[in-house]
């Protein structure tokens, strides 16, 4: 240990650390010997007295006026670098409301891409709507126009008397409709379901919800002798129809 | 200087206080433009040193940590550093020039010595110049022993004693001259 003591000291880094001429690494390895072995310290502060007091031998009286060359430096600095710190905080202060403004309109514009999309869609279904119900209004207005339209009074059988319903048949236009007039009243486990037998098919026309409106003609999918059905159902409707519970046909 | 007055400034200067920069120049700018000078051997370029140092210094302000070097220590290696840094910039740019300048501002060196430093002169003087020349290669020169040695053609052993009895008479002379130099720190 005390070779390796004599060594550090023999290879002059500490005098070189003395007066900053070390490297990096040099410095970072005297100041573990300084900071581990007392003789080392002890050696390096006599050096730094030493050092002081040659220096002081070799003093000069500085130029008049140095003084305060350096201290009007110092404090342009100093305000140079307050105007800095200022100028920081104001850029600082416009980039924080810049990106906060930033943020704020990305998201508005993402929120009204949205309501873009929502509005179009909106106005997409709309759209088929109207031309679905057009269609339809036409169907009906030629089904009741025209002269070839057969008329059927629908009557419900005992199990359901009160049922009235008129269908209208047109085989030239190919178009079929149904204006129901009266349902009767069902326990509220039960509801009236439309079938229609096209093709030897049965085709499900969806449960009938009350009679909001008298006028109104349901449309039935046409086809040559195809046959409609109303049952009664469980509330909620049937994946096929009860036979049994069969209250009206219509042959068309 | 006194430790407190040493402490005092610490402070200050950690404080980012600009009468740090005051008291410092008022206690060490002579001597830190004598290092300054005895690096350049040009008097205006020690003086755009000490300049450029204590602009330095108080930049460098609150890196300074008193338990790795004493404060003297510390502005000693900032002015020494500058200095090596000029004289480099200014060799590669006029070497001759320089040159020539050494022996005319060296006069003036001389004779702007404070007078009450001029004891303290008297002191150095009684180094012997062969100690003088060690110490100067050792603390203004940054030159390893070995350098100093291959530089001055005198073997490494010769260098070491001298080195040794050099330091030795030097804390005599200061020693004597310390309660002068405490006087100085005083009266500025």
């Amino acid at each position: 240990m005390k070779d390796k003591i004599k060594i550090f000291l023999d290879s002059d880094l500490l005098e070189k650390y003395l007066i900053g001429s070390t490297t990096k690494e040099e410095t970072l390895q005297v100041e573990r010997y300084i900071a581990m072995h007392p003789e080392v310290r002890e050696m390096y502060l006599e050096l730094q007295e030493n050092l002081e007091a040659y220096a002081k031998l070799h003093a000069i009286k500085t130029p008049d006026g140095l003084k305060e060359k350096i201290l009007s430096t110092i404090k342009a600095q100093n305000s140079l670098r307050k105007r800095f710190t200022r100028y920081a905080v104001a850029a600082s202060v416009a980039v924080f409301i810049f990106a906060g403004s930033s943020y704020f309109f990305w998201d508005q514009n993402q929120n009204l891409m949205q309501e873009n999309t929502i509005v179009s869609n909106k106005i997409k279904t709309l759209e088929e709507d109207m031309r679905e119900q057009l269609e339809d209004v036409r169907n009906q207005f030629i089904v009741l126009n025209n002269p070839l339209t057969k008329k059927y009074n629908v009557k419900g059988n005992k199990n359901a008397r009160d049922l009235k319903a008129i269908a209208y048949i047109n085989p030239v236009k190919k178009l079929s409709y149904l204006n129901l007039r009266n349902l009767p009243e069902l326990p509220e486990d039960k509801c009236f379901q439309m079938w229609a037998e096209v093709n030897g098919e049965m085709v499900n026309l969806g449960v009938i919800k009350e009679i909001t409106d008298k006028e109104k003609l349901l449309a039935l999918p046409y086809a040559e002798n195809a046959i409609g059905y109303i049952t009664i159902e469980q509330k909620g409707g049937n994946m096929a129809p009860t036979v049994e519970n069969i209250v009206a046909n219509i042959n068309y | 200087m006194s430790v407190l007055l040493e402490k005092h400034i610490v402070e200050l200067l950690q404080e980012r206080n600009e009468k740090a920069i005051s008291l410092l120049y008022e206690h060490y700018g002579d001597t830190l433009f004598g290092v300054a000078y005895k690096v350049v051997k040009d008097h205006d370029l020690a003086q755009d040193i000490v300049q450029e140092s204590f602009v330095k210094i108080w930049k460098k302000s609150d890196s300074y940590d008193s338990s790795k070097a004493k404060l003297f220590t510390w502005l000693f290696r900032i002015t020494r550093n500058t200095a090596i840094d000029k004289l480099r910039s200014v060799n590669t740019k006029t070497d001759k020039e320089i040159q020539m300048d050494v022996s005319d501002v060296y006069r003036i060196g001389v004779e702007s010595t404070r007078p009450e430093l001029m004891d303290v002169r008297e002191h150095l003087d009684k180094l012997e110049s062969k100690y003088q020349i060690v110490l100067d290669a050792l603390f203004f020169q940054g030159m390893t022993q070995q350098e100093a040695s291959d530089e001055l053609e005198i073997p490494l052993g010769t260098i070491k004693s001298r080195l040794k009895i050099g330091l030795r008479e030097l804390k005599k002379i200061y020693g004597s001259s310390m309660v002068l130099l405490s006087l100085i720190s005083i009266w500025s």
